[in-house]
């Protein structure tokens, strides 16, 4: 299957809940409602044709507006690639999380909630683990955060 | 008799273990002498490269790629570049592909002998690791002579790589091929048939492939289980697709396997560099449009991946048409092989988990980032 016959079979499969964004550069990018999103991953993965088994990634994207969380699959036996996101509000981000289709998602989750402060409903183990265990200072990966790349150290006191 | 009452108690391993590879934590809980659950605990490198990134152009941010991956920063500069070029849609010289081709399976085989030495190592043969560092310094000469640099060697660029290699590169690489093939008999001599190394990994911390899928683990963990998935081949990047190699699979999922499976890998990188030196054309070695200061690439988003030596490393690229990315999301392969680790690596000794974390090549700073 081709990129273009991958789009048909989308288009024809999935029309009702893929629908196609032109932002996407190389593979196919799709956007999809978060109320959807156990159940087409769920058909993506067992669809006969498609056969999305492996996850590559999960990328957050704080685009200031709204939370993103962008989807790579892959297929290990059909030679396909296909990219959706999930669009969040930014006041109170949360998604479901898709353990239960593909485990290898826990880790990439974990680091959503604990880099973007997105909440994962159903996630068996929500816990700091790139952060130090007493971090206080909010979502490092948030575009309002300031990130200075040189930290000036505290003057002795005298 | 009846059975003795038993407790479970936990044995921390790390985070400055020697066969951590890096600063990794593991704590192990134990019934007896058998490992029953283990808890990677991971974060102690985390120094926020993709954070780092939103604050630089591009290219800058290429010499921070190095970091997410030192022992294969080709591959890291490489993915970088690539989805660099998927979203500003450029295409890039004939002999700069070759060359990046050149320099990725130099870097894969140089790996995969960190890999050779350092594995035999944590189980106690301290011969393999001379054996192994030996071969690869002539590979690292190569790099040196390219680029100047022996560990982090900011080369492959958006849009090409940074400089030509010199006359002399071509003669001297066939040459370390040679060697390598030459060599090549000498590791399997030294362990292939050793009864130490037998016992010690045949059988041990087997990996089913449905386990491997599910969990995102790629690269030679997953082909040592039997499945034949290689994105060189499945979803060519570069031109990969123009080269003539297999695939290397083998089917117990054990740690003998993974060693043997990056064995045979070095064979098949032998073979496509000696068909690049073949086809390497004249030419440009890069394109002359980029400047690194005012590259502004359109804007869109990409995920890019590639094949590495430790499975599959990807960036998801987000631009907004200013010269700075607007966000990076660097997936490395050994943050799935890590993850899955708790689902195969129980049930035996603690030194059998010395010798799984070896075989499944974790390195640490690809993990935390």
């Amino acid at each position: 299957m081709t990129r273009d016959d991958l789009k048909d079979y989308i288009a024809s499969h999935f029309g009702d809940k893929l629908t196609a964004l032109d932002t996407g550069r190389y593979d196919p990018l799709y956007e999809l409602k978060a109320e959807h999103l156990v159940e087409v991953a769920r058909a993506l993965r067992d669809d006969e044709n498609l056969k999305f088994d492996f996850l590559c990634n999960i990328g957050a994207v704080d685009t200031t507006e709204h939370f993103e969380a962008v989807y790579n699959l892959a297929s290990t036996t059909k030679r396909l690639r296909l990219d959706f996101k999930v669009i969040m509000s930014h006041d109170n981000p949360e998604i479901d999380s898709v353990i239960d289709i593909w485990p290898g998602a826990n880790w990439h989750e974990r680091e959503m909630w604990e880099l973007f402060g997105i909440n994962i409903r159903n996630h068996p183990n929500l816990t700091r683990f790139l952060l130090p265990d007493e971090w206080d200072q909010g979502f490092p990966m948030r575009k309002d955060w300031d990130a200075p790349d040189f930290i000036r150290m505290p003057e002795p006191e005298t | 008799m009846s059975k003795l009452h038993t407790e479970e108690f936990v044995v921390n391993m790390g985070p400055h273990h020697p066969s951590t590879h890096g600063v990794c934590r593991l704590m192990l809980t134990m019934d007896g002498e058998r490992v029953v659950k283990i808890e990677p605990v991971i974060g102690y490198l985390h120094r926020a490269i993709e954070k780092m990134c939103e604050n630089r152009t591009y290219v800058q941010c290429i010499p921070l790629m190095d970091r997410f991956e030192y022992v294969t920063s080709m591959s890291a500069d490489m993915v970088f570049s690539l989805a660099t070029e998927h979203l500003a849609e450029v295409e890039v010289p004939e002999r700069a592909q070759y060359l990046r081709v050149i320099m990725l399976e130099l870097n894969r085989i140089a790996s995969h002998l960190i890999f050779y030495g350092v594995t035999a190592m944590d189980i106690g043969a301290l011969t393999p690791f001379l054996y192994g560092l030996r071969e690869r310094e002539k590979i690292i000469d190569l790099f040196e002579m390219t680029c100047g640099n022996r560990l982090t060697y900011n080369y492959i660029r958006p849009g090409g790589v940074s400089k030509d290699i010199p006359p002399e590169f071509v003669p001297q690489c066939r040459e370390v091929i040679k060697l390598i093939r030459s060599k090549l008999i000498d590791y399997e001599g030294l362990l292939n048939e050793n009864p130490i190394w037998l016992a010690r990994n045949k059988g041990v911390g087997v990996m089913p492939p449905e386990l491997g899928i599910s969990y995102g683990v790629s690269g030679p963990v997953l082909r040592a289980s039997g499945v034949e998935y290689d994105i060189r081949r499945d979803d060519p990047y570069c031109i990969y697709d123009r080269f003539d190699f297999d695939v290397a699979v083998r089917h117990n999922g054990d740690c003998y396997d993974r060693y043997l499976v990056r064995l045979d890998e070095i064979k098949q990188s032998c073979r496509i560099i000696e068909q690049a030196l073949d086809g390497l054309p004249e030419g440009e070695f890069k394109v002359k449009k980029i400047n690194p200061f005012t590259f502004k690439p359109p804007a869109g988003e990409t995920y890019a991946r590639i094949e590495n030596s430790r499975g599959e490393m990807g960036c998801y690229l987000v631009s907004d048409g200013t010269n700075k990315p607007f966000r990076v999301k660097l997936r490395g392969g050994s943050f799935n092989q890590l993850q899955a680790l708790p689902y195969f690596g129980t049930g035996g000794l603690i030194a059998d988990v010395v010798a799984i974390f070896a075989s499944i090549d974790v390195i640490l700073p690809e993990v935390d980032r």
